[in-house]
């Protein structure tokens, strides 16, 4: 799951015209085509630069956000739900695994973006650095901010690498059950006995605020993320994809008599944009640099599982082992 | 002091505060070599390239790439594992042109190696096993290849694997395979809500 | 046919496959290896699917549903062996559980599938391929851990050595074996037993570790009839907490 809202390279002025015209202008074609750029094609050092911070970051979301919901993995009602729930889980870390090759594809190796996360060098989505306090924070998260994530991976889906595409093409086919499995729970607690509703009604009231956060600070057209949208890197600007959102499920949210804690939340009839309270972006630059509820606890758990499973992976070893990174 | 945490599976790891900020940086190799996966969903289907496994060694592989890329979907029939390593690739060519269009020798009808030959047919989608040819190595695989499996559509990229470095499933081992259609809940479709969407409503208008 | 015999063995089974696959879905998001943490949770899916499969045949029966059966028994009430129901320690430990209980309900489903008794006939044919997979996965693992490092050597060792005990408490023998036998339900637990410890030590035979020893104290049993460790309560109550809430609500 992942929302964008992620930190672009800034820019240096420079960084094209060091670049040969010739193949710039042939790569630029090529996606102008709607063909895909492959590991091996020629690519501006830019583009490779900023499709590895992305598709790392979007990996690292996956990994890290199996986390909230994992809080509920040993305490799900009933068999239906206990399963749904392992399932869930396990793809969030399926979708890691997928991420990272498509990443490595471009360089970068598997254990420096590791090491990266841990570190606290590279981000991931912020809203996994709240707490999953109840089941229904659980469901919540399983609908709405895997609705989010879809729909910025619906459109990174149609960008112009092709690893990135064929992961996120394999990720989209997995979200659909996700979506479907967290309405579902939210819907049986929406509508179901007082102590249910009461729950659903607080976890959308205390994950409203990080939902609205999800797709960032609106971004400014500059040079630079005209550049990356012509590059088909960027394919759709924050404010978009938190209007397309907001569209698809307010009403839905509203239907089922569930409150949202913003007065001024309404549709303008004349102008077809949802209208809003501005979200608290210090907060967001706060949380996203360390000082969140649950950035601590997410790195340690991190790497204690790393570390813990060192002698493992150190015994299975090869000595003549080497590397190469995946082909597509 | 270890770690407090609304998740009990966190509570249990006992991380102290210590333990849960070392970061210890990983030596090279700490995520093994990648091997890249193939699945032949059913009999009769093409087999095709699904991803890559890191793994320390194909028997792993193998086992980590029937999770990977088979948990889902209603069959598999096949599932084979090379080692990046082995992939022998050609140029990656574009715009309508095939990458054979580049290969002028002809076979050198020397046999010495069996190679399976795989293909890209569009730039962006999974690479497609097409067969074997026997050959006297990548050049001539490529070679053979061209004329044996002369291709309508273009051809943008080609993957060579001699034989011997491919594992491929045994067929007595597809009953691994044979609950999968029963998993339905890792299915969208077997999350129906809008009943009781409808219920919720016709009880709030009547109240 | 012998119905309080035949739910024994159905309780005995859906009780060890609930514990073991709700302790191994603990490793989610925590494995030593995306690849390998990925595998083991489907593992554990496939477990507590299998229990779902025979808590069903126990309603048919005329036992309550499922979810009552799992999620509202207390300590006492239940006959998983106490192996399962073990802390998860770290990987050698549950790697070690894995092998040893996945190896013995392999042969058990195998045994099961010419069962005089229809249904769990059925369940064991269908199931029997997804635990072969199982097996394939824990032999890989300790055949190639238990030859690997030192390390890695002396701690599968130090968990074999632990588990074993418990592993026996796996076969002990049910109060109605001999009808299980008579009526052709259950060949029963010293088969069961035999063949298990036979591909137990063929299997280690081929890694740097040694089989402990089986004349032990009776650590490790009384779980088929209700006598468990300290961690079985507390992991139903974590369990069964959301679901505590409102047992008759829809969740």
């Amino acid at each position: 799951m992942y929302g964008g809202g992620n930190v672009f390279e800034s820019m240096k002025a420079t960084a094209l015209a060091d670049e040969d015209p010739i193949k710039l202008a042939e790569f630029e074609a090529r996606i102008d085509r709607g063909e895909k750029i492959e590991p091996k094609d020629w690519m501006p050092q830019l583009y490779r630069k900023q499709l590895v911070r992305m598709i790392e970051q979007h990996a690292h979301s996956e990994i890290i956000g199996a986390l909230p919901e994992g809080t509920w993995i040993t305490r799900a009602p009933g068999f239906k739900r206990k399963l749904a729930l392992m399932a869930k889980v396990q793809d969030e870390v399926g979708h890691g695994q997928l991420l990272y090759s498509a990443a490595e594809t471009l360089g970068k190796s598997r254990e420096q973006m590791l090491d990266d996360l841990v570190s606290g060098k590279s981000k991931y989505s912020n809203i996994f650095n709240y707490p999953a306090f109840t089941w229904a924070d659980s469901c919540f998260i399983s609908w709405l901010v895997d609705a989010g994530a879809i729909v910025n991976q619906v459109a990174n889906s149609k960008g112009s690498y092709g690893p990135y595409c064929r992961a996120l093409e394999r990720i989209c086919a997995e979200e659909a059950f996700h979506l479907k499995y967290g309405h579902h729970c939210v819907i049986h607690l929406a509508t179901g006995t007082k102590i249910q509703q009461k729950m659903m009604q607080e976890a959308v009231t205390r994950w409203w605020p990080p939902m609205m956060h999800f797709f960032g600070p609106s971004d400014k057209i500059s040079v630079h993320s005209e550049i990356l949208m012509k590059w088909k890197v960027k394919m759709a600007s924050n404010d978009e994809c938190r209007q397309q959102f907001l569209d698809m499920y307010v009403p839905k949210i509203w239907e089922l008599g569930l409150e949202l804690p913003d007065d001024k939340l309404r549709k303008n009839p004349e102008t077809g944009q949802w209208e809003f309270t501005e979200p608290d972006w210090e907060e967001f630059k706060r949380v996203i640099n360390g000082d969140g509820p649950c950035n601590k606890e997410r790195l340690a758990v991190r790497r204690i599982a790393e570390e813990r499973g060192r002698w493992v992976r150190k015994a299975l070893l090869a000595p003549n082992a080497k590397y190469v990174a995946p082909l597509a | 002091m270890s770690l407090k945490s609304l998740d009990p599976r966190v509570g249990r790891l006992h991380i102290s505060e210590q333990e849960g900020n070392l970061e210890t940086p990983k030596g090279v190799l700490d995520q093994f070599e990648t091997y890249e996966a193939f699945v032949q969903v059913k009999e009769g289907k093409s087999l095709d390239h699904v991803g890559p496994v890191h793994a320390p060694n194909e028997e792993m592989a193998f086992l980590f790439a029937k999770e990977q890329f088979t948990r889902r979907g209603s069959f598999c029939n096949a599932l084979c594992i090379v080692k990046t390593e082995n992939i022998l690739m050609s140029e990656y060519s574009d715009n309508k042109i095939s990458v054979y269009d580049a290969v002028v020798t002809n076979p050198t009808g020397i046999i010495t190696e069996e190679f399976e030959i795989f293909h890209l047919f569009k730039r962006g989608k999974q690479h497609r096993y097409i067969g074997t040819v026997n050959a006297l190595n990548f050049d001539d695989a490529l070679a053979n290849s061209k004329v044996f499996y002369p291709s309508e559509k273009p051809v943008y990229n080609v993957w060579v694997v001699n034989s011997k470095d491919i594992l491929t499933s045994d067929d007595d081992d597809r009953d691994i395979w044979d609950t999968l259609k029963e998993k339905q809940y890792r299915e969208a479709i077997d999350y129906k809500g809008q009943d009781l969407i409808k219920a919720y409503k016709e009880k709030i208008a009547q109240d | 046919m012998n119905t309080e015999a035949i739910k024994d063995l159905l309780y005995k089974i859906a009780d060890d496959q609930l514990i073991l696959g709700h302790k191994n879905s603990e490793w989610t998001g925590f494995g030593p290896l995306l690849e390998e943490d990925i595998a083991f949770s489907s593992m554990a899916q496939d477990k507590v699917g299998q229990s779902w499969q025979f808590y069903k045949i126990l309603n048919e029966l005329g036992e309550t549903d499922p979810d009552t059966l799992a999620f509202m028994r207390n300590a006492e009430q239940f006959h998983n062996c106490q192996l399962v129901e073990l802390p998860n320690g770290e990987y050698d430990f549950s790697l070690i559980r894995h092998f040893l209980f996945d190896t013995a309900e392999l042969i058990r489903f195998s045994m099961l599938s010419e069962s005089s008794f229809e249904p769990i006939a059925l369940l064991s044919k269908k199931i029997k391929g997804e635990v072969k997979y199982h097996t394939m996965h824990a032999n890989i693992w300790i055949k190639q851990l238990g030859s690997a490092t030192s390390e890695s050597i002396s701690r599968l060792q130090a968990s074999l050595d632990y588990a074993i005990p418990f592993a026996l408490g796996i076969f002990e023998p049910s109060k109605f074996e001999e009808e299980l036998k008579q009526e052709g339900i259950f060949e029963g637990e010293a088969v069961l037993k035999a063949t298990w410890l036979g591909q137990i030590e063929g299997i280690i035979d081929q890694t740097a570790l040694k089989m402990p020893s089986l004349d032990q104290s009776h650590l490790g049993l009384g779980g088929r009839y209700g006598t468990h460790t300290d961690h079985l309560q507390p992991l139903l109550d974590e369990m069964s907490e959301v679901f505590k809430v409102d047992p008759t609500a829809d969740w």
